[in-house]
């Protein structure tokens, strides 16, 4: 069985997907972290969307319509530069709250 | 994301919103069909893995919400939803909503317009360079050359006594608007001529567009011959030819151009060309002119000298001047600097041109001013009526779910709704306002200061209706969601117990409203009673079916052939059917630009108090101009063809009669000119005519034969044509005697009367329009407080009803409150224009600013329409139905 998201992390997810892959559509970004995650991770398509065009809006992502493989249309996305130092960022973030809740995780009752 | 790359996006995604949407759904589809794609091969079959996939695809449309959500759609969405709810909500209630439109639109207009002209005349500097330096000196006249004798031995001041003053002046200058004939073989043309010293333009600081301006050899006597265009006439005229150096014909006289001033210059007067004024001046120099020099002196003060300062050495200098003048001479020479110190010796040019009209410009602004005040406090008065209605629906709404921020938002719609209407409404109207106040504007500033719409105002004042009808708009939605318990509101049927301060608020407003519209009445009242006085006065003449046109003969055309030409033109239309009466004057009363009073002695006569001479306007005329103008003749005779070369003969006026020979019959009495000895008999008396301005008392008036060439002329016909065959007759006669003699001002007698009482029309006619609004307004305040008053205390007055209270007594007790609040109105008002009334003594005609007619009926007609206004309602409220009342709660 698979887990949501962690909340917060979805913006995360999709940067460092797209960092690795360069371009994907949306079908290609939610089965990337799927099975990058040893399918413990799936991404709700509900949330997948609206995500992509606040990041689209915000700059870390371009857009391009292209064909897939079996030749249909689809929307590729692509890593911005700002995209790129955003996911920076919130990587450095994300290990230090890990890190930290690791630390409290650590302290295990005696 | 408020980066304006950001703002870009949203706009580029709300003008393509249809694009993106369908651009969003054909991804998503892709993905539900890849993801369907992948289950059937998981194994589902192909039907289970369809219904799967677009299991966790959830609602779709959802997405889209939520993505057009962060494409800041929601809230644009939101907003247009607002906006249009609130169209059909104002649509549905005209009887709200087209009297706040009218009204702020009106008082958006009016404001623009009349602040723009204000604006325009006293506010905006004038287009000089450094213009606070320029001042204009009273009285300073220009040297007459054959004059030159006496130059030392005491005289006025003139301008090249001015030009000496270098250390507080660096540059001085004379001119005067007058007239001239520009000969064309095709159409001979009268131009408006500014006559200018040399240093006129340089004073002034303006250059030419091409050439030059003026050289001191052309401004001196006999100097070479030079004129400088109007940007306008060249083009007009010329058809933008190259003009520089070639030669024009002005009154008879070759001219060389030398130099085309820039578009936006036509000062004084607007005038159509420059041509230079020698100094000292010479007989020539007069023939733009009727018979004498309109100069007005200029000069800039050097930077460091104050105002004051230089005003007291210019007074200094006229004592200096008139220093060596003894006896009568010394006297009149008093009697001006009198008159200098008087109006200051130097003031600053913009005030000097802007003269008596700042003060009607002033009041004008200030009545504006009050009904936009009026205006505000109306439309606050209606929303707040129209709100304290609506709280119950508020509350309504509350209940049903929507939430406060969406409630305050759509009442905002409607108030910014309202007040855009108004102000695109008012922007309409305002340049339509603007062409009727542009009438008041002084004929001095007229070129120079040109009326534009002031955006500014117009922002300021639509500024000021967005946030009345904000503030007042939202006054319920504040009020209903402070007033906390929505449900308690619906139950008690309109929160009866909450409106207390709102009626307090909206009476008081109509107290200021009944007030300042009291204050307007009386205002336009005493106007219009002015207006009334001046028009009933005896003017001397009757202006009925009377047509004239004026013409200016070159001294190039020796005076014997001018006569012959005016009495050819006048003999051939008295002998034409349909003419009554046809003669000549040199001087048209009332067409605007003065005219000559010369000096008499009366042989005998007890000298005046300082010696002051005893001045008549000089004026020529034929023996028929009595008749065509309708001058009555009182005693003795008007000139026969015969007194133009007989012994020297006069016609007076009444008050020359009255004031030269108190008591005594002057007939056959005689004056001469000072400082002539020749004998002028006095040989009949006619009606004074008033000839400067309407409302100026005429001074005493003496007509002599045409017995010179009058170089400047006005024929006069009155006859029982139609005034358009009239006018035809006259230019006809005038084309068939002197084909190339141009003529202009072709106009009724009417019209010239008509043009001369324009500003006071205008200002009468704005104030008294005004005060009708103003009085409208406040009927419609006193009706919207009233109206609500009952709707609020339906279910009271049904009780009092049920109880046995009469329809009377019902009526009573809705417009008890309502007679006190207009009654204090009232009082405030006129306690208010009595106070002012110093503030448009200046304005008024024979009317004393506290006027008792005028304060007597201004209430009255206040009253009236504030009873009606009440009474509307309050009959609704005595024909209430108690049965009716009880079961609608």
């Amino acid at each position: 069985m698979s887990d949501p998201i962690p909340p917060g992390t979805l913006d995360m997810l999709i940067l460092q997907t797209l960092a690795r892959l360069e371009e994907l559509h949306g079908f290609e970004i939610a089965d990337a972290i799927q099975r990058t995650s040893a399918g413990v991770l799936q991404v709700e398509e509900g949330s997948l969307y609206p995500a992509l065009q606040r990041m689209l809006m915000k700059g870390w992502l371009s857009a391009e319509w292209g064909k897939t493989r079996d030749n249909r249309r689809a929307r590729y996305y692509r890593l911005t530069a700002a995209g790129r130092k955003q996911l920076t960022r919130e990587r450095e973030s994300y290990q230090r709250v890990t890190f930290a809740i690791a630390r409290i995780l650590q302290l295990a009752p005696e | 994301m408020t980066t304006a790359r950001g703002l870009l996006h949203r706009l580029l995604y709300f003008i393509r919103r249809d694009q993106y949407l369908s651009e969003l759904e054909e991804e998503m589809r892709l993905h539900a069909e890849l993801r369907a794609a992948a289950l059937h091969g998981a194994g589902m079959s192909a039907d289970e893995a369809r219904a799967e996939a677009r299991k966790r695809f959830g609602n779709a449309t959802v997405i889209a919400e939520t993505s057009r959500d962060t494409w800041g759609l929601g809230t644009l969405d939101q907003l247009l939803q607002d906006i249009r709810f609130a169209a059909r909500r104002l649509r549905a209630r005209p009887g709200f909503s087209v009297p706040i439109v009218a009204v702020l639109a009106l008082g958006i207009g009016a404001t623009t317009a009349v602040f723009s002209a204000v604006d325009a005349a006293m506010l905006r500097s004038l287009p000089f360079p450094r213009e606070h330096e320029l001042v204009a000196l009273p009285m300073v006249t220009v040297p007459f050359e054959p004059e030159l004798g006496e130059r030392s031995l005491g005289r006025q001041l003139d301008i090249s006594d001015v030009a000496e003053m270098t250390g507080v002046f660096s540059g001085s200058a004379s001119y005067a608007s007058g007239g001239l004939n520009l000969s064309d073989p095709d159409r001979p043309l009268r131009v408006k001529a500014g006559v200018v010293t040399a240093a006129f333009f340089t004073t002034l600081g303006v250059t030419p567009l091409r050439g030059r301006t003026f050289t001191a050899e052309e401004g001196k006597p006999r100097g070479p011959r030079a004129t400088i265009l109007s940007y306008g006439l060249w083009q007009r005229h010329f058809g933008g030819a190259p003009m520089l150096g070639k030669s024009i014909t002005l009154h008879g006289r070759p001219y060389t151009v030398v130099g085309i001033m820039r578009p936006e210059f036509g000062f004084p007067d607007e005038c159509d060309l420059w041509v230079a004024m020698p100094v000292p001046t010479t007989f020539s120099t007069f023939e733009p002119f009727r018979g004498y020099l309109p100069s007005h002196a200029i000069a800039r003060i050097r930077p460091g000298v104050s105002t004051e300062s230089a005003a007291a050495q210019v007074l200094a200098r006229w004592q200096q001047v008139a220093e060596p003048a003894r006896g009568q001479r010394r006297d009149d020479l008093n009697g001006d600097i009198r008159e200098v110190r008087r109006t200051g010796a130097a003031v600053p040019l913009h005030r000097e041109l802007l003269g008596d009209r700042r003060r009607a410009l002033l009041v004008l602004l200030g009545t504006t001013a009050l009904l936009m005040i009026i205006a505000c406090a109306n439309v606050a008065n209606l929303l707040l009526s129209d709100g304290a209605v609506r709280r119950r629906e508020i509350a309504l709404r509350e209940v049903l779910g929507a939430t406060r921020p969406r409630i305050v938002r759509q009442l905002l719609a409607e108030s910014v709704l309202l007040a855009v209407s108004s102000a695109g409404l008012g922007l309409v109207l305002a340049p339509v306002a603007l062409r009727v106040v542009r009438a008041m504007m002084p004929q001095s500033l007229a070129a120079i200061a040109p009326v534009q719409l002031d955006l500014r105002v117009l922002v300021f004042t639509a500024a000021l209706a967005i946030a009345t009808s904000i503030l007042f708009g939202l006054w319920p939605a504040i009020g209903a969601t402070r007033g906390g318990d929505a449900t308690m509101m619906i139950k008690s049927g309109g929160g009866h117990g909450s409106t207390t301060g709102l009626g307090k608020a909206r009476r008081g407003l109509v107290v200021v409203e009944v007030a300042l519209t009291a204050m307007l009445l009386i205002a336009a009242g005493l106007m219009l009673r002015s207006f009334q006085r001046l028009m009933a006065e005896k003017i001397g003449m009757n202006p009925n079916q009377v047509a004239t046109l004026e013409t200016s003969f070159p001294s190039s055309i020796p005076g014997a052939e001018q006569r012959r030409i005016i009495d050819g033109v006048v003999d051939r239309l008295s002998r034409q059917p349909g003419v009554i009466a046809a003669g000549a004057v040199n001087d048209l009363p009332l067409r605007g630009g003065g005219g000559i009073s010369v000096a008499i002695e009366i042989p005998g006569a007890p000298p005046l108090d300082h010696g002051e001479p005893r001045f008549a306007r000089f004026l020529f005329a034929s023996g028929g101009y009595f008749d065509a103008l309708g001058i009555a003749k009182l005693r003795g005779r008007t000139f026969s063809p015969r007194d133009a070369t007989g012994p020297p003969v006069a016609v007076i006026s009444a008050a020359m009669a009255e004031q030269f020979w108190p008591g005594m019959d002057p007939l056959g009495r005689y004056f001469t000119f000072r400082p002539d000895t020749t004998h002028i008999t006095v040989i009949g008396v006619v009606a004074d005519v008033r000839e400067s301005a309407l409302d100026t008392p005429p001074w005493p008036q003496m007509y002599r034969p045409i017995d010179v060439g009058p170089l400047n002329v006005a024929i006069v016909v009155r006859g029982t044509l139609p005034a358009r065959a009239l006018m035809a007759r006259l230019t006809d006669a005038m084309h068939d005697i002197a084909p190339s003699q141009p003529v202009y001002n072709v106009r009724m007698m009417e019209q010239v009367i008509g043009a001369s009482v324009l500003p006071r029309r205008t200002n009468t006619t704005l104030i008294a329009l005004f005060a009708g609004l103003a009085l409208i307004l406040s009927a419609l305040g006193v009706y919207a407080v009233v109206a609500y008053a009952v709707a609020s205390r339906a279910r009271e007055l049904g009780i009092r009803a049920a109880l046995g209270a009469t329809g009377a007594d019902l009526l009573a007790l809705v417009s008890r409150e309502m007679v006190a609040v207009v009654a204090l109105g009232i009082m405030a008002g006129l306690a208010g224009a009595w106070a002012f009334s110093r503030v448009l003594s200046s304005l008024l005609y024979d009317v004393d600013p506290r006027d008792p007619a005028t304060f007597i009926v201004v209430p009255l007609l206040l009253l009236l329409p504030a009873v009606v206004a009440t009474l509307i309602p309050a009959l609704r409220a005595a024909r209430v139905d108690p049965t009716q009342v009880m079961r609608a709660d």
